[in-house]
């Protein structure tokens, strides 16, 4: 066992996520807390090349698990592999499926204990803990492996939990694993993709959400709600009632099934903050709510509650930030 | 072909949950159902088995006695058979050793497909499938909005962030699905009655060959403090003013909060 923090870096299109430079940003800051290095275990497209470029984001070594367009899943032999031998104390994944897939295969494979998703996570006298909100939100509990427990800690991380870091410079060494056999597990394969929603803002990254539901009516009802997210910098986002109705991708749905989102500002027109919807945007740091119904749930939640219609509002905010911001 | 639906029971989602002086769930005062995502891969089985691709449709659930309840009202939906797996020493299972019991069952039942739910509504951490089919050795296909069987292989449609792929791979396998697969359907009357015949057994840890030192007293985790979420300051409101004066309202108090 070493005290190294591992973390898993996804890339897409040759490009590290969002997610993968946050996980390196917690990695850097529970390796100083364990006395190791952050090590970047990177799967996807473009990871082979651009892993020596983690460096730059705090990561001493990087481990290249898969370089293809591929399930996830398919890159669990080497990770396996590159998590034997001198594990790390701990292993970041995001909480996406994508990084749970992963995650699991780890537990499954390794006998791991599993942590999270986290709200925050340190280490402390060489252990793990990690702070979770259970049971939609009613209790916080503090968990760490139990001394039996074998290395590393799988961890679950939530977007937004950590700030990547700007502005590094250095390369992190490269290296390749030898897969582990761990049978059929990484058979599944890609047959066919297809691009149906032109490339949405990532809503996990996205520090301003304007987010609609069933009372924004239409497809044609979210165009006010774009223009407020575009005058801050922000995405639109979605209830699953307004995904199911097919006015808006289901990529952009927000909530138990859909997306979980951390912004700074979460504004929900027409939304009512049905529970299922509330877990994906409770730990939100603003909440502004504006329903027609002044009893609708979002209001016993929100930090600011605005009791109106959102076609007659949206707009005058819209144009109200604008001014703001030209003066 | 053989599928087995894997299915907890948990707290309803909008039950008040209740807390013991020592901050367990009282799971007894809390009314119990089906985990609501697990019904998703229950109607994705039963779609499957009345379009004549799937024989033999079996539940499978690691609970409390009290957990056959939900196997019931599975039954009520359709379905052949259920297994609970119950057992004074899996009080408290976390993720790894939940997955280890239902991996030792599956390799007993021996089915096709392993359906699950994308994730268990008391807040965990969707691992169960992918640990299970680790476990197994066995491919897994997750976050399926559809699952449909060709040839010896079973293809789900997994959402992207662009769109989706059609992911396949051959069988037996593990699968999860997502709630696009179709709302689940009700139980009928018929199928109320009907469920009261079916089998359903309950099998302990021995009875799966587990010892109890296997399982590490079913948990490599240990909580080490629980509380109560921090209380949210007070809900501000603006209501009863024309739209221009909620919009300056509003832009007055993002603006306090640096957010414009
Ligand atoms: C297993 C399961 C998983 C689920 N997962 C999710 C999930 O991931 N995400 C999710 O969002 N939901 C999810 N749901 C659905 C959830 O239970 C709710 O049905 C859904 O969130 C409701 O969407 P809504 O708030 O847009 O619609 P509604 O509940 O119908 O609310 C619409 C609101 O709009 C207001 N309104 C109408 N017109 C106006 C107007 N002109 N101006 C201002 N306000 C107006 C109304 O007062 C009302 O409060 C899930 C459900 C289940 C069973
Ligand atoms: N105790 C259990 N009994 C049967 N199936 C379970 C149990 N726990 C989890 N599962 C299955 O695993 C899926 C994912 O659960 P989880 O990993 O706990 O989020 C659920 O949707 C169920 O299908």
């Amino acid at each position: 066992m070493s005290n190294d923090i591992a973390f898993l870096a996804e890339f897409i299109d040759g490009a590290p996520t969002r997610g993968a430079l946050e996980l390196a940003a917690g990695a850097v800051a529970l390796a100083g807390q364990s006395g190791g290095d952050a090590v970047a275990l990177a799967y996807g497209p473009g990871a082979a090349a651009g892993a020596a470029g983690l460096g730059a984001h705090g990561a001493a070594r990087a481990v290249v698990l898969s370089d293809a367009k591929a399930p996830a899943i398919a890159a669990a032999a080497a990770l396996v592999g590159a998590l034997r031998g001198d594990a790390p104390l701990a292993l970041l994944a995001a909480a996406t499926p994508n990084g749970r897939d992963l995650a699991a295969a780890a537990v499954g494979a390794m006998n791991l204990p599993a942590f999270g998703p986290v709200r925050s996570v340190r280490v402390v006298e060489g252990r793990v803990q990690s702070e979770q909100a259970t049971l939609q939100g009613s209790v916080v509990t503090t968990s760490e492996p139990t001394d039996a427990a074998a290395t590393p800690a799988v961890v679950l991380v939530l977007p937004n939990t950590f700030t990547p870091a700007e502005g590094g410079s250095g390369t992190a060494s490269v290296s390749q694993p030898q897969p582990a056999d761990i049978g059929r597990l990484v058979e599944p394969t890609i047959v066919e993709s297809h691009e149906t929603e032109a490339a949405a803002a990532n809503l996990e990254e996205a520090t301003v959400i304007v987010a609609g539901g069933r009372g924004v009516q239409s497809e044609a009802g979210f165009e006010p709600l774009r223009e407020l997210a575009a005058v801050m910098g922000g995405a639109v986002g979605a209830s699953r009632a307004a995904a199911d109705a097919g006015w808006i991708p289901y990529q952009l749905q927000i909530g138990q099934t859909g997306k979980v989102v951390k912004p700074a500002l979460y504004i929900g027109a027409g939304i009512s903050g049905a529970i299922q919807h509330r877990v994906g945007m409770q730990t939100a740091e603003h909440v502004v709510a504006i329903n027609r119904d002044p009893d609708a749930p979002i209001g016993e939640f929100a930090d600011l509650f605005v009791v109106g219609d959102l076609f007659a509002i949206i707009p005058k905010l819209t144009e109200e930030i604008r001014r703001r911001k030209g003066a | 072909m053989k599928f087995v639906v894997c299915i907890k029971q948990v707290p309803a989602t909008t039950a008040e949950k209740r807390y013991t002086s020592d901050l367990r769930l009282d799971r007894a005062a809390a009314e119990s159902v089906i985990n609501p995502l697990d019904e998703y891969a229950i109607e994705q089985a039963l779609r499957l088995a009345d379009a004549g691709s799937v024989d033999e449709v079996v539940y499978l659930s690691m609970g409390p006695d009290a957990a056959s309840e939900a196997l019931r009202r599975a039954l009520a939906m359709g379905g052949d058979s259920a297994v609970l797996i119950t057992d004074p020493a899996l009080e408290g299972a976390d993720e790894w050793a939940t997955a280890r019991v239902l991996a030792a069952a599956l390799d007993r039942l021996a089915p096709d497909v392993a359906l699950m739910g994308m994730a268990s509504d008391d807040a965990r951490g969707s691992l169960v499938p992918g640990a299970v089919a680790a476990m197994r050795g066995l491919p897994l296909l997750s976050y399926g909005a559809e699952l449909s069987l060709a040839d010896g292989a079973a293809r789900i449609r997994r959402l992207t962030a662009t769109g989706y792929d059609i992911v396949t791979a051959p069988l037996p396998l593990v699968a999860s699905v997502t709630d696009q697969v179709g709302e689940p359907r009700y139980a009928s009357l018929k199928g109320i009655m009907a469920a009261k015949r079916k089998p359903l057994e309950t099998w302990s840890l021995a009875d799966l060959g587990l010892q109890g030192e296997q399982l590490q007293g079913a948990a490599l985790t240990r909580v080490v403090e629980a509380r109560p979420p921090e209380a949210k300051p007070p809900t501000q409101r603006i209501e009863n003013v024309s739209a221009e004066d909620a919009a300056a309202q509003v832009a007055d108090w993002l603006a306090a909060r640096k957010l414009i």
